[in-house]
């Protein structure tokens, strides 16, 4: 795992595209968040980003697939991420 | 577990179908070990995996009867493929268009110096027949198209995704979950690399009532803008990440082949269970970074989700046929090809490379800054004389940083732009983020109300280049 954040926060790992468009690999955001406002909450430090990488990204918390959901099947709207959880921003990579 | 059994589960065993696939109708379906002896020239060779733990002459043989396709034949299909054809799979078929270059070799591995120029298929089969000369060996020396991509991929047990590029990795992925094909999907570019394997065990189309392995739209709803996707020859990739990659491709590969993984435990028409056949789909990141050694986000296991309900190629409502995709349905062009803010520069703030030498050596453009947005290494080749590097990324976040706290938009430019009316131009690599560098200075107002002229510089270094010196090293 990742070095602990500091309380009251959890980190965010960006890969790929989401590290070079944010320029960091990790950093860490105040918890509690709803998942349902992470991309708000990341596009407003980071303009342009939901359109440019997270939109077509995989969330993952403690390592475990989440649905951000779009199309409203309910199951963003109860995930929170804690404080301490470690949530990872993951962009498809094409290239081979 | 005797061999007679397992004869007999094999022929009990049928491809699920739902009426829509359409083309797995082989006599082997690779998940028979068969119960021949093993040829002394087999027993030898494969003598070191055989002995694993589990592996055996059951498993050797279900290597031997299994057929493989890998779909290109470059950094991910030149070590995936040493390995599959190394571990005596019977049949390997490989798809790639291309022609082996010198800027492959560094990761390509199949290819050679000496073969430069050759089509990648054929060097990678010569390379392959060194190595061993039992399986066959089926060369597809063209591109996977809409058209042809279901008769290729019926002749086979297992697909490998080792391609370049997302029309082709969603055209794949569509096509195994139509023809029931497992999927072991790997990438890579610059120093990030990502592997799962998909569809696997194969599920119907449709079937959403339980856990079911996903396929690649499940994980990746949609492709990135155009304007985002890099390619290795564009962002780089460092060898080792591409190869580390393949070769995992290929284990998997070898995994579920040597054990029937793709085969549902039972064809199990009584006692559906689903949950029982899906393998936890895990998707392997590895992350490569240059100032360290291995650190702690060097490997990631994440736990992916199974096939989600509303997948527009597996889900419950999906309309995706065999003859709707050779028809044209989905157009993958155009899916991956999302229209971005092109940015429409009026001819007054473009000049070609050639006018703006001419410009500059003529001595009628005489002060001004020239920026190169480039990234620092390509930049660390070479440039034009004068020019200020402000790599593209960087710029990005800057412009947003100001616009965020509106910190003064001068802090973008370069210490020796002033903050005067000089002139501005801007150059980068082939000439797209140039355009947008431009748009985005004159939003920040560092035109001052048309002033101060900024200028993109066409086509980039690359038309510097031909245009003007073709000594210039660009890469």
């Amino acid at each position: 795992m990742s070095p602990k954040p500091p309380p009251g926060h959890f980190n965010i790992l960006y890969f790929a595209t989401a590290g070079s468009y944010t320029s960091k690999n990790v950093e860490a955001l105040p918890a509690p968040l709803p998942l349902k406002k992470l991309f708000d909450t990341l596009e407003e430090r980071y303009k342009g980003i939901q359109a440019s990488v997270l939109d077509h990204s995989l969330v993952t918390i403690n390592l475990v697939y989440v649905d951000v959901d779009y199309a409203g099947s309910g199951n963003a709207e109860e995930v929170v991420i804690e404080e301490g959880d470690e949530v990872a921003i993951i962009p498809p990579v094409s290239s081979g | 577990m005797v061999e007679g059994e397992v004869i007999e589960r094999d022929l009990k065993y049928q491809l699920p179908t739902n009426g829509r696939v359409t083309a797995a109708k082989h006599q082997d379906n690779g998940a028979n070990g068969g119960n021949r002896r093993l040829k002394d020239e087999e027993f030898d060779r494969y003598s070191r995996q055989m002995i694993v733990p589990g592996m055996g002459k059951e498993g050797q043989l279900r290597l031997i009867n299994s057929r493989v396709l890998i779909i290109g034949a470059g950094g991910l299909g030149c070590p995936a493929a040493q390995y599959v054809a190394g571990a005596g799979i019977g049949t390997i078929g490989i798809v790639d268009d291309d022609v082996v270059e010198a800027s492959n070799l560094h990761r390509q591995v199949g290819h050679s110096t000496a073969r430069i120029g050759m089509k990648k298929v054929n060097s990678l089969i010569q390379h392959l027949e060194d190595l061993n000369p039992l399986p066959t060996y089926v060369p597809y020396p063209y591109q996977l198209t809409p058209q042809n991509a279901a008769d290729i991929i019926s002749q086979y047990d297992l697909v490998m995704d080792c391609t370049d590029n997302p029309i082709t990795r969603y055209l794949i992925s569509d096509i195994c979950v139509l023809l029931g094909k497992p999927l072991v999907s790997a990438a890579a570019v610059q120093k990030s690399g990502q592997l799962i394997v998909l569809n696997c065990p194969p599920t119907p189309q449709g079937l959403v009532d339980g856990k079911y392995a996903p396929c690649y739209r499940c994980c990746f709803r949609k492709p990135p803008p155009a304007s985002s996707m890099v390619s290795c020859g564009e962002a780089g990739i460092m060898g080792p990440v591409v190869g580390m990659m393949g070769v995992a491709q290929a284990g998997e590969a070898i995994k579920i082949l040597a054990s029937a993984l793709h085969i549902p435990p039972e064809a199990d028409t009584n006692n559906n269970s689903p949950e029982r056949n899906l393998q936890q789909p895990t998707l392997l990141i590895y992350t490569y970074d240059l100032d360290s050694a291995v650190g702690l986000y060097s490997f990631r296991a994440l736990k992916m989700g199974g096939r989600k309900r509303n997948c527009f190629a597996c889900g419950e409502n999906s309309t995706l046929t065999l003859e709707g995709i050779k028809a044209g349905v989905p157009d993958y062009v155009q899916f991956c090809s999302v229209p971005t803010s092109s940015v429409n520069l009026p001819p007054e703030e473009r000049i070609t490379a050639a006018a703006y030498h001419m410009a500059k050596e003529s001595g009628e453009l005489s002060e001004h800054i020239l920026i190169d947005t480039r990234e620092k290494e390509h930049f660390s080749f070479g440039s034009i004389e004068g020019a200020v590097n402000t790599p593209f990324s960087k710029f990005l976040m800057k412009a947003a940083a100001i616009k965020r706290d509106g910190s003064p938009a001068s802090e973008i430019l370069p210490a020796e732009a002033g903050e005067s009316d000089t002139p501005i131009f801007v150059v980068c690599r082939t000439g797209i983020d140039s355009q947008e560098t431009v748009e985005k200075l004159k939003e920040l107002g560092l035109d001052n109300g048309g002033k101060r002229r900024i200028v993109d510089v066409m086509g980039g270094m690359k038309a510097w280049k031909e245009e003007v010196d073709p000594a210039f090293p660009y890469i």
